[in-house]
């Protein structure tokens, strides 16, 4: 009802508790969402980290969340990972909950962690030949392998060498690799870019922006308002677990949205 | 598919790590080890055993040489050495020795075998007292520090080394950062984890049933497979009762510095401080009797024989009619009257010592209960019994060398008695010691409660393990 | 320093670990040693019984003939000495009792180990396993952080910015776990100096300066692995480290060292089988070896004659059997110390093996000096079969000599219950401090250089420290 209303840029998103005020599983435009939230939840002790959270995200969009630390964006990546559970709401995948289905939600996400840690003592290939086997791609070639590293932007001298001597950026390519290697039909992404330097991160946008093209639904949480703009299609703004405000990045400038956030954040 | 890459991959990370790679290697080194000192002690009894054989048939081939001797006219070298005499054919001159062969895989376990005496002669003077043996020469100190064998190794070492692999198993993952984008795949915490812990499994306990079918292959103790049987399975619980414990406290989703103290903590209490705790509580609860009293009660008995000769033949042949079977010369000669005080001695022996062994037995019933808190007292238990030897096999072998003494006594008495001569026409029948070893399926039957608890305990810390790791989330 | 040794001590007494580590070490030790004196007075008790009964059975004999009497014999207990119930060190291992009787020395029979299970043997615990095995242990845990943790948590850094040395900082560290560690072990040491004023279990020459040699040795002892692990603190790049090097230096000090030693002091010394040895005796017994000859009847009786001038063995002042008794038992002697002299030998060799592998681990050393100083060590149980052979063999010549000097040959002897009487009992003399000490010079110094390598080692380290 709401998103089929598509109130971008400016529509505020109020306490939408009722039943009816659900997101539906169909997007306005007729597509199916692949990473859907509905009404999620989830409390820490006494904290709410998360309150009734609505979110569709269809294929082929990056959705990215921004908000300050304790916003709950980080909680709302674990919960459709299946890391939390949820105290009350889903979290859906493909229109499957994440809570009873979780192996089969499993096989069609990726998950970029903030920092991308890997097993030092062995290369960069052998990692991406062990995660993409756990992630039911072990008929992989390491020709091919070393294909999607390069792919992600390694670099193919380094495919080989040992975890330990990469540098942050270097990880996070094989953590995309990890990504593209298992062909997910979505991505979750949690502050992939924090700390990376600005060639690296725009590298990085461009991989995203390329995953997008094939249709991969996102998920990104970000403090980094540039690379929403750039990368983003539509922009959550996140405060004290609840989602303040969403917007369509086409229709803003970067400049509106620095505005935006920072009004947001000093309610 | 997933057990398959983490292996693989579990393979990999290990010989990445070189400190790794050195103290496998030290492991192999220390088993080899073992079982070399387990082999040469073994080829020592053997060849033991062989010589007290060779004596048997030496001992009796002398009296036949010099029975026959006699028979063409040769004097006996003296009186009291005639070897027609049933007292000296049947004494220390004519004794047979009884003999237990080495423990089919005593190449693995030394067990009770360097301090329990696996041979004894036997003659119509064998009683209660002559079972007071030291068994083989050694070094007291030797026998209080005990052998570096495959059992130590197993039970000591071993659970060192499944700790010291095993304890970061999935608290490493966490620390380390890989663990979020494992789980992130479809995969569960307990399957990563069971399939890491599989890989160490089959790595060491390989390694050590290796070591140990080598060494049955090396002594020939394929004879007996339901030892080797017992053996392995034993090695393989206990094994992976200290897998199953390291992924219990992994799953507790603590640090893995956390993990490394409660592990030790657990390998020592379980392994050095409850069975020592368990002694002392026995030794308190129920003190073993001591056989000190016995010399004294046996002093006492032969005192008291010696003075009552007469008394005690008429008494003596009231007792066993069958042994004078109208035979019993008239008058009784000086043997008769000898035996009948012997006789008494071993009697009054006989009560003292079937009263102490009660006790004991009693005692160590209720030690044994106590057993069943350690999983290392458990398996030891098994390994050795396992080995043949045991106390339960020497035991056996004991009881056998009685009846066989009892067998001798009832082949030589009746003709002392009689005050008659044998000659060399006797020697076929005089009884041999025929060892009636214990089959594998009495051994499978003690090891039954053992085993079984030892199969409990590890569910136990398998049921914890798995709920444990069922909880665990790629974020904590 | 004087901060750092009370923030040190109160850091350790707070902490849960230690205190469950200690409690857990403080009962097995105060139980250990209670176990161990009740035990230790009991089979003293008991031993000192019998001994009393067996000198009964002898004086109580009858009228016998003096060799019937020497083959009667009498029995000797071993006495339980006043520490042994802080070590019962080879005791269960070596028999109890000896029977001395005419021709032959017997073994020591009834090794309580022998009654006992083998859960048991793997099991035993004493006052000094816990001091040599488990003390060190908490040692270890108290101290592998002590300066690998802070340099970890950074607060090496900062402390070290006070201005205070890394020496101080060191030695402050170490008084303040030695501290802790003084209020587990002084109420232990203070519990055994009561038991052995108390009620001492058996004899022992001076105890007490037994007793305060072996708490030097311990402390000794101590205060090497607490050097040593302040040494690899002060290396090892992280704290986990330190604990996993110190860990393996325990596992090859207590469980891998001691037992390589086994084997390797029967392979360098290797020791006859029990048949073997059996069959030896009888044998030289039966036919004399080298110079050992067996004597000669028919020479002694002339000898005897010609000596004393008459024609008949009758005739002559005294019993040629007794005469012949006494050269066949002292032929026999000869033959006994040829073979059980050399076996002792061998043990004593293998003990030095045991002892000088003690280079690698210090354990090995302490536990020769604290079963030495108990008196339950092979050597002190050779000292005590020594005395009670000597004594049987004191007891043979009497009784030879009686029926030498007191029949004719031919004659119906029977000796009286003065003869028995007048045989002094078997009195046993413990053997000295300085006899205990002068035996373990090569223990002496290999753990004297322990305590100062250590030492020296962690001063090294410490000094060279990085801060991190």
């Amino acid at each position: 009802m709401v998103a089929s209303e598509t109130a971008y840029p400016t529509r505020e998103i109020e306490h939408m508790n009722t039943p009816e005020s659900r997101h539906p599983a169909e997007l306005g435009n007729g597509r199916t969402a692949l990473l859907e939230a509905r009404g999620l939840s989830k409390n820490y002790g006494a904290t709410r980290a998360l309150d009734s959270l609505d979110l569709a995200i269809a294929p082929g969009e990056v959705y990215c969340l921004l908000g300050p630390n304790g916003a709950g964006k980080t909680t709302t990546i674990n919960l459709f990972l299946g890391f939390v559970a949820p105290t009350s709401g889903q979290a859906l995948i493909a229109g499957l909950d994440v809570s009873t289905h979780d192996r089969e939600t499993k096989q069609r996400i990726a998950y970029i962690p903030e920092q991308v840690m890997l097993y030092r003592n062995l290369s960069g290939l052998e990692n991406l030949e062990y995660f993409a086997a756990l992630g039911g791609k072990g008929a992989l070639t390491p020709a091919r392998l070393t294909d999607i590293l390069v792919e992600a932007g390694l670099e193919r001298s380094a495919v080989d060498q040992r975890v330990s001597e990469y540098s942050k950026g270097m990880r996070q390519k094989v953590g995309i690799a990890i990504a593209i290697a298992k062909e997910a039909d979505a991505l979750l992404l949690d502050e992939p870019t924090s700390g990376l330097d600005p060639q690296a991160s725009n590298e990085f946008s461009e991989l995203i922006e390329r995953l997008k093209d094939r249709g991969v639904a996102v998920l990104m949480a970000t403090h980094d308002l540039f690379r929403a703009k750039e990368t983003g299609t539509r922009v959550g703004i996140m405060r004290y677990g609840r989602l303040v405000t969403e917007l369509g990045t086409e229709e803003i400038g970067h400049a509106d949205l620095e505005r935006i956030y920072l009004k947001h954040m000093h309610d | 598919m997933t057990a398959r890459s983490v292996l693989r991959n579990e393979w990999r990370l290990l010989m990445a790590d070189r400190a790794l790679r050195i103290v496998l290697g030290l492991f192999a080194v220390l088993l080899v080890y073992a079982l070399a000192n387990g082999v040469v002690w073994m080829r020592f009894q053997e060849r033991t055993v062989e010589a007290v054989q060779t004596g048997n048939v030496e001992r009796t081939r002398a009296l036949a040489d010099e029975l026959a001797a006699i028979e063409n006219g040769a004097e006996p070298a003296s009186r009291f050495a005639d070897p027609r005499a049933p007292n000296v054919m049947g004494g220390a001159r004519g004794s047979h020795t009884a003999v237990l062969e080495p423990g089919p895989l005593t190449a693995l376990a030394v067990g009770q075998s360097d301090l329990l005496p696996y041979y004894y002669d036997v003659n119509i003077y064998t009683n209660e007292s002559s079972f007071h043996q030291n068994g083989e020469v050694e070094n007291p100190l030797n026998l209080m520090v005990g052998r570096f064998d495959l059992t130590f190794v197993v039970i000591y070492l071993l659970p060192l080394l499944v700790l010291a692999l095993s304890f970061n198993v999935l608290s490493e993952e966490r620390e380390q950062g890989t663990l979020a984008l494992t789980l992130s795949q479809p995969v569960s915490a307990r399957r990563v984890v069971a399939a890491k812990l599989a890989f160490r499994a089959l790595l060491l306990v390989g390694m050590v049933l290796a070591a140990s079918l080598l060494g049955i292959l090396v002594t020939g103790g394929f004879g007996s497979p339901g030892r080797v049987l017992l053996w392995c399975a034993t090695v393989v619980t206990y094994a992976l009762f200290w897998f199953v414990l390291a992924a219990w406290v992994n799953s507790l989703r603590r640090s893995s510095a956390w993990n490394a103290t409660v592990l030790v903590g657990a390998w020592l209490v379980l392994v050095v401080v409850l069975p020592a705790a368990i002694n002392i509580a026995s030794g308190l609860l129920h003190p073993l009797p001591s056989r000190v009293q016995m010399v004294t009660a046996q002093r006492e008995a032969s005192n008291e024989a010696v003075n009552r000769r007469s008394e005690l033949l008429a008494r003596y042949l009231e007792d066993h009619p069958e042994m004078a079977g109208g035979v019993v010369a008239e008058e009784p000669g000086l043997g008769a009257l000898a035996w009948a005080a012997t006789d008494a001695v071993n009697r009054r022996l006989e009560e003292v010592t079937s009263e102490h062994d009660a006790r004991r037995a009693e005692q160590i019933a209720l030690v044994r209960r106590y057993r069943f808190l350690s999983p290392a007292l458990l398996a030891q238990e098994v390994l050795i019994d396992a080995a043949g030897t045991g106390d339960a096999r020497f035991a056996g072998f004991q009881s056998q060398v009685r009846a066989f003494a009892e067998q001798w006594r009832e082949f030589f008495v009746p003709a002392i008695l009689a005050s008659e001569q044998m000659d060399a026409s006797v020697l076929p029948d005089v009884p041999k010691f025929r060892l009636e070893d214990e089959e594998g399926a009495d051994v499978a039957r003690r090891a039954g409660v053992p085993l079984t608890v030892l199969g409990a305990l590890l569910v136990l810390a398998g049921v914890g393990a798995g709920v444990g790791l069922g909880r665990v989330r790629g974020a904590d | 320093m004087r901060h750092i040794v009370r923030k040190e001590f109160t850091d350790v007494l707070r902490d849960g670990r230690f205190r469950w580590c200690a409690i857990l070490v403080g009962a097995l030790l105060l139980v250990s040693l209670g176990h161990g004196w009740a035990q230790a007075r009991s089979a003293q008790q008991e031993h000192a019984a019998a001994q009393a009964t067996a000198r009964d059975h002898w004086e109580s004999q009858g009228e016998k003939n003096p060799h019937s009497a020497a083959h009667y014999g009498i029995y000797a207990f071993k006495p339980r000495l006043a520490l042994s119930f802080v070590d019962e060190g080879v005791d269960p291992y070596t028999g109890t009792s000896v029977w001395l009787e005419a021709h032959r020395q017997n073994d020591f029979l009834l090794r309580p180990a022998q009654d006992a299970t083998a859960a048991q043997r793997i099991g035993a615990l004493t006052a000094a396993q816990v001091l040599q095995h488990l003390v060190p242990l908490l040692i270890i845990l108290l101290t592998f952080g002590a300066l690998a943790g802070e340099r970890e948590r950074g607060t090496l850094r900062q402390l070290l910015a006070t201005g205070i040395g890394r020496r101080e900082l060191a030695v402050g560290k170490a008084l303040g776990i030695a501290g802790a560690l003084a209020l587990l072990l002084v109420p232990a040491a203070l519990v055994g100096a009561a038991a052995l004023v108390v009620g001492s279990p058996g004899p022992a020459a001076s105890p007490l300066a037994r007793g305060v040699v072996l708490a030097g040795v311990y402390l000794a002892y101590f205060t090497a692995f607490l050097a040593l692990s302040l040494a690899v603190s002060a290396w090892a790049r992280s704290a986990r480290t330190a604990l996993v090097i110190l860990l393996g230096v325990w596992v090859v000090n207590g469980l891998v060292a001691p037992r390589v030693a086994v084997d390797l002091s029967k392979w360098l010394h290797p020791t006859p089988s029990a048949l073997e040895f059996a069959r030896n005796v009888e044998r030289e017994m039966a036919s004399g070896v080298e110079d050992i000859s067996r004597p000669d009847r028919a020479a002694l009786t002339e000898r005897l004659l010609a000596e004393h001038g008459v024609e008949r063995v009758e005739d002559l002042p005294v019993n040629e059997v007794g005469v012949y008794l006494q050269e066949s038992e002292e032929f026999g002697n000869r033959i006994f110390d040829r073979n059980y002299g050399a076996l002792w030998d061998t043990f004593e060799r293998q003990g030095v093996v045991h002892e000088a592998l003690a280079v690698v681990a210090p354990l090995l050393a302490v536990r020769t000096l604290s079963m030495g100083l108990a008196g339950t060590d092979v050597e002190q149980h050779r000292h005590f079969a020594t005395a009670a052979e000597a004594y049987r063999r004191d007891l043979m010549r009497r009784m030879n000599g009686d029926l030498a000097e007191n029949s004719r040959t031919g004659d119906t002897y029977l000796a009286g219950p003065e003869l028995w009487e007048e045989t002094p009992p078997l009195e046993y003399a413990a053997p000295t401090l300085g006899w205990v000490l002068g035996n373990r010079i090569l223990s002496i110094l290999v753990l004297g250089t322990w305590l100062v390598g250590a030492v020296l080692a962690a001063a090294a380290r410490v000094r060279r420290a990085e801060v991190g």
